[in-house]
């Protein structure tokens, strides 16, 4: 039974090469190791979402009792979105809990990630902060999600006013990520984010 | 389940990775890449995959959980194809949500079907942990007369004895020989009966015959009286 899971992994490839998401370059899938238990899948931006045109990392770990448990995902590429945390990249997505089924393969993980990225459910958020800003102000969650594609994920749109916040406070000697995260957090408030940074 | 990362695979040699998972870089384009393994273990994996690839395509009758034909195969209510063994392990993997992987209908190891092929004995599974397979469930055609109950016990039990000790005879006589599953010619297991619709009408159909008989024997010795 162990030889299950990289029985099915290695069909799953099949899978997923033949796929038109694959023709498209919508979806990838790599192995990382060769026991088949560590991958690595990229999605790309949907598109008319805040995270068209980016590129996202994800690192998936096949456990043994694959399929009858969910892989365990998590994004590497760093992403601004309600049910992804910003900081640890981890997924709060209910196919990858409890809404699980055997039959689900890596590829439809792989697109239900993708069109997680494309109707965030606020409601059921991952990291709190992004779900409100992603509610009570929706324009500025736009700009700070593309901000985020753009400084991760190869995204095209560059907001030249969050860069010189963010240089302000890494000459402070802040690092570049925790500028980004504080800002995000605050709505490119500079003030309110040197305070949280500096308290 | 055993761990499957210390019994490396047959055909892909076992390599210390952790350096090489560590350089994975976006750019590079190959979408489905093993690792630069030495030569002789790359070939036999790729001779693997062919394999794989004709099996697949030789048959539409493949597993929705292992991915490979069905073995043991049944099917779902709802219509879907599984190994039985995979079937069973998804189901005792989530006691309490008893779901088809496939479309989320609700299952239950009682209600899928066994699907037996011409030669499906030499397609036995040697797992021997899983429990067996559900049995078919067979409906006997329907009897033509209204009193059929009476004429079957006969045939098959080579007569109803009236001459049996009247003494001897209330309760204990019906619960021993008044058992009409053990004249069917079916296939069923006996761990398998309780609660299936079949066993449910056996039931009836004995109680009924329980007070026929009852109220013949009470009409025989009213008539000797
Ligand atoms: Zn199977
Ligand atoms: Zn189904």
């Amino acid at each position: 039974m162990a030889n299950m899971a990289v029985s099915r992994i290695k069909r799953e490839f099949k899978e997923v090469l033949r796929s038109e998401e694959i023709a498209q370059c919508s979806i990838k899938l790599e192995l990382v190791n060769d026991c088949f238990t560590e991958l690595r899948g990229e999605i790309a931006g949907p598109p008319d979402t805040p995270y068209e045109f980016g590129t996202f990392l994800l690192e998936i770990h096949v456990p043994e009792t694959y399929p009858f448990n969910p892989p365990k995902v998590k994004f590497l590429t760093k992403i601004w979105h309600p049910n992804i945390s910003s900081v640890t990249g981890a997924i709060c997505l209910d196919i990858l809990k409890d809404n699980w089924a055997a039959a689900m393969t890596l590829r439809t993980v792989l697109l239900s990630l993708q069109a997680l990225l494309a109707s965030p459910e606020p409601d059921d958020p991952q990291d709190a902060v992004v779900a409100s800003q992603y509610k009570e102000n929706f324009e500025m969650f736009c700009r700070t999600a593309k901000h985020w594609t753009n400084s991760y994920a190869k995204g095209p749109h560059k907001f030249p006013d969050f860069d010189t916040k963010i240089q302000r406070l890494k000459d402070m000697g802040v690092s570049e990520f925790d500028a980004r995260a504080a800002l995000s957090r605050h709505n490119w408030d500079l003030n309110r984010a040197t305070e949280q940074l500096f308290s | 389940m055993s761990s499957s990362t210390s019994n490396p695979l047959p055909d892909v040699e076992p390599q210390a990775s952790t350096s090489e998972s560590s350089e994975y870089k976006p750019q590079q384009s190959t979408q489905y890449s093993f690792k630069p393994s030495p030569e002789n273990s790359k070939t036999s994996t790729k001779a693997d995959f062919t394999d794989d690839e004709e099996k697949k395509d030789d048959s539409m009758y493949v597993c929705n959980i292992c991915l490979d034909i069905a073995k043991d195969a049944v099917v779902s209510m709802c219509g879907h194809l599984y190994c039985w063994p995979c079937l069973n392990t998804w189901l005792e993997t989530r006691p309490t949500r008893q779901l088809c992987p496939v479309c989320k209908a609700a299952i239950s190891k009682e209600k899928v079907i066994p699907l037996y092929g011409r030669n499906s004995d030499k397609q036995q599974d040697p797992r021997s942990k899983v429990p067996p397979r559900p049995q078919g469930q067979r409906t006997e055609p329907d009897p033509n007369t209204g009193f059929q109950g009476f004429q079957s016990f006969n045939g098959a039990d080579g007569g109803f004895h009236l001459s049996f000790g009247i003494g001897a005879f209330p309760f204990g006589f019906f619960a021993s020989s008044f058992n009409f599953n053990d004249m069917r010619p079916s296939a069923r297991a006996p761990q398998h009966q309780q609660g299936t619709p079949q066993f449910e009408e056996d039931q009836f159909l004995s109680k009924v015959f329980l007070w026929v008989a009852l109220f013949f024997f009470s009409w025989l010795i009213l008539a000797e009286a």
